[in-house]
């Protein structure tokens, strides 16, 4: 026997946390793939979103979460959530990331997941941001978490932290086109040259996102990765040294046996 | 109600058996107080009531452990929780709401209780512990011991047949403690509750328990009433120490039983001892020093001084003002009025490596000062940071807790070792003046004879004064020169050691208690006494 493991997707949670993220997904893209002439289907996708996210987390908190996972979380999240504001939000720079970022890191992708998107909604209570965006940010948030898997498990020393840090760049300019697509076809008017063309061809709209990005880009998301590299490269050594402790202290899986004695 | 059947205990990744084939049983309605020096593997048999370990931690159980019937192996410790409330060393940390009244009532609200239950399981408890009065309060103004009361009720609303409490007085100041204890008193005979409680401070437990479980260093462990277990201890409080000392036939674990046996000795006469020479030296002056908290008052214009060569203790209920008269004199804020000069310098002027020069400080949660990841690294930091030669703080250390694990975390020490981790690290940097606050919680007695020797030879061989603020009259006793009482903010006596101590009942040490009215405070006062004579 075995205690519990930090919390993972699998079986019916995985196919939960696949098809969410596939309707919220397509939340962001929808612009490139409607063809008709039409209204805002985004509607949908603001109501699609939220509700989305609120299965995935009952789905998960039902049974599958222990009391080791939800404390680790709840003070994960707390801080996060604590951390965002600090940096007042503006040109990007919020001292979040990288606590998210090196906490997937050592508690995995899947709570990586879970912590991104708890954080973020917990943030945007604390800081009175709540809106339509709350489930977008939550969701890139929890993506940005669950893409940390992609640093393979065994790299250590200085490649890892070169490694988060390359990583915290990517997050930071991935957080950034997502924001841009949720909020682009609604900010400009109708006939700007960088406007969202209801109905034209991708290339177009895609051309007009691109431009559109760029120029919001460059006082967002430049500073956004600047700062969270800087951030990951100045911590890394003794937060991820602290996490593990706790992951360790916490006993993750450690054997548990019972036998009748201990022989002498 | 509790059964132990041959468990051993071994913890993952280690190869030490904590526990070691140890069988006994408790019974319902019984009080039982394990005890041990630091790090034995008291908290570990604790755990292993509810089944947090090994169910939380992992590890090896052999044996079996039930509870009411019910086999810890075969059940989760959340399925327990009905049956055994636990009762951390420190209750802050397990508080989750703000006002006593929502403590009580929170863990009935996360089973879901149904309210007019839980109205009436919160009054019944309010009642049972006298917490009536402090229904409404935030749980951060609470004393110590209120605090410790109030975290029993939020454990026993779950109307637990067993409660395990871990140092459930090691923070509380003699009065505070006491009151914690009549209240697990009641609880036993009253309401025939099983308590299993662990406490280092044997003197205010032992005479309330019924049974001991002593675990020895080496996974030896006994079993007995307090009588048995007490005559072939090695940790034995103030009161068994002076019947050995004496000879007497019996051991006596209440002041009443062995002041009885004491009688003839008490009715000689004796010389008396020569009063010492009170230093008259300066060293920290303290001149009409206020201090208040946005409306409540922690010092009122405090004058004194402290000497060089002296040992100087403080003490005071809980929230007295005894740790902000310590910040004030460390420095750490400047007082609203008045002033203080430590050495002829202001404290809050002083910086960096003038400052470990000048003063060393060591506050009540020793790990605030340690932030390196292993012992080794902090005593290397201490040796750099005090241009000290490479070695000397490690070297200090073994010579105060010898056997220290370099590589270990700070966090991962013992109390007594991590508090010795920190002393060494102060002391490397040889301060003028030393000052700290509740140093001995959690100590055995032997860590504790340790500390006292270190700082009666800080205070000795270098003629500078040591300032500590304490509710450990015991320890008092032993090291003290001189006592400063604090209530509410005001001095209320400051005077040699014998003088403060044999006049207040309630802070008087045991050996006081059981030898009054002679001017005795400790074991060897009386054996030296009893010397001079015959």
């Amino acid at each position: 026997m075995k205690t519990a493991g930090i919390f993972t997707f699998k079986g019916a949670s995985l196919v939960a946390l696949l098809a969410t993220s596939a309707i919220s997904a397509l939340g962001f893209i929808w612009p490139f793939l409607i063809s008709e002439k039409q209204g805002h289907p985004q509607w949908i996708f603001l109501l699609a979103a939220p509700c989305a996210l609120l299965l995935l987390m009952i789905s998960v908190s039902n049974k599958e979460l222990d009391s080791k996972s939800i404390a680790l979380l709840a003070v994960l999240s707390a801080l996060i959530a604590a951390l965002r504001p600090m940096g007042t939000g503006a040109v990007g720079i919020e001292p979040m990331w990288f606590v998210l970022i090196l906490s997937a890191r050592v508690f995995g992708p899947s709570f990586g997941f879970l912590l991104g998107t708890i954080s973020m909604f917990l943030s945007a209570i604390l800081t009175g941001g709540l809106g339509p965006w709350v489930a977008y940010q939550s969701f890139a948030a929890g993506w940005i978490g669950l893409g940390v898997a992609l640093i393979p498990r065994n790299v250590r020393g200085k490649a890892e932290i070169l490694a988060l840090a390359l990583y915290g760049i990517i997050a930071a300019a991935f957080f950034g086109i997502a924001m841009d697509l949720q909020f682009w076809p609604w900010t400009l008017g109708a006939d700007t040259q960088l406007s969202y063309v209801a109905g034209a061809a991708l290339s177009t709209n895609f051309s007009n996102f691109i431009s559109y990005h760029f120029l919001s880009a460059m006082a967002w998301d430049i500073p956004r990765a600047i700062f969270t590299a800087s951030l990951i490269v100045v911590t890394a050594k003794p937060v991820l040294h602290t996490l593990r402790r706790a992951h360790t202290r916490a006993a993750f899986m450690t054997p548990i046996e019972f036998i009748e004695r201990v022989k002498a | 109600m509790i059964t132990f059947s041959n468990v051993s205990l071994i913890y993952p990744h280690s190869t030490k058996t904590i526990l070691e084939d140890l069988s006994f049983q408790i019974q319902e309605g019984e009080m039982v107080l394990v005890m041990g020096q630091t790090g034995s593997g008291k908290s570990s048999l604790l755990r292993l009531i509810n089944g947090l370990v090994p169910h939380h931690t992992g590890g090896i159980l052999a044996g079996d452990i039930s509870v009411d019937g019910i086999s810890t192996r075969t059940v989760k410790p959340g399925s327990l929780a009905h049956l055994v409330g636990i009762v951390g060393q420190n209750p802050i940390n397990g508080f989750v709401t703000d006002i006593v009244e929502e403590e009580l009532a929170f863990s009935m609200e996360a089973l879901n209780f149904a309210p007019d239950v839980m109205r009436k399981r919160v009054e019944e408890i309010l009642d049972l512990l006298s917490l009536s009065a402090l229904r409404n309060r935030s749980i951060a103004t609470l004393s110590g011991g209120e605090q410790q009361r109030v975290a029993i009720g939020a454990a026993l609303v779950m109307q637990p047949k067993v409660l395990v409490l871990d140092e459930p007085t090691s923070a509380l100041d003699p009065i505070a403690a006491e009151e914690v204890l009549s209240v697990l008193h009641r609880l036993v005979h009253d309401l025939s509750v099983t308590v299993i409680i662990a406490e280092h401070r044997l003197e205010r437990v032992i005479q309330f328990v019924d049974r001991i479980i002593y675990i020895e260093g080496n996974g030896e462990t006994s079993i007995g009433s307090p009588d048995e277990i007490l005559k072939n201890s090695e940790l034995v409080p103030p009161i068994v120490k002076l019947a050995r000392a004496l000879n007497l036939s019996e051991i006596g674990t209440s002041v009443r039983e062995v002041r009885r046996a004491t009688d003839e000795i008490r009715s000689r006469e004796y010389s008396q001892a020569g009063v010492s020479q009170r230093a008259n030296s300066p060293a920290i002056r303290v001149n009409d020093v206020s201090h208040s908290y946005d409306d409540k008052v922690a010092l009122n214009k405090i004058n004194t001084a402290i000497h060089h060569g002296e040992i100087v203790a403080i003490m005071g209920r809980n929230g007295a003002g005894k740790s902000t008269l310590l910040h004030s004199i460390v420095g750490l804020h400047s007082p609203n009025k008045g002033e203080i000069t430590v050495n002829g310098q202001d404290p809050t002027h002083l910086k960096g490596a003038a400052r470990r020069q000048a003063i060393g400080y060591v506050p009540q949660e020793p790990s605030d000062l340690l932030f390196a990841s292993s012992v080794e690294e902090e005593c290397t930091l201490a040796d750099q940071g005090n241009e000290l030669a490479t070695g000397s703080t490690a070297a200090l250390l073994n010579r105060l807790v010898p056997g220290i694990t370099t590589h270990a975390h700070p966090n991962d020490l013992s109390e007594g070792q991590r508090l010795a981790l920190v002393l060494s690290i102060v002391l490397a940097a040889s301060p003028d003046v030393l000052v700290l606050d509740e140093p001995t919680r959690g100590l055995d007695y032997h860590a504790k004879a340790l500390f006292g020797l270190a700082l009666k030879e800080y205070a000795t061989q270098f003629n500078r004064p040591v300032l500590l603020a304490t509710h450990d009259v015991e320890l008092v006793a032993e090291l003290a020169d001189r006592v400063l009482f604090l209530a509410e903010g005001d001095i209320v006596a400051d005077g040699t050691t014998l003088e403060v101590l044999l006049s207040s009942p309630a802070f008087a040490p045991q050996v006081a208690k059981i030898m009054s009215p002679k001017p005795w405070l400790t074991v060897s006062d009386v054996v030296q006494a009893l010397g001079d004579v015959s």
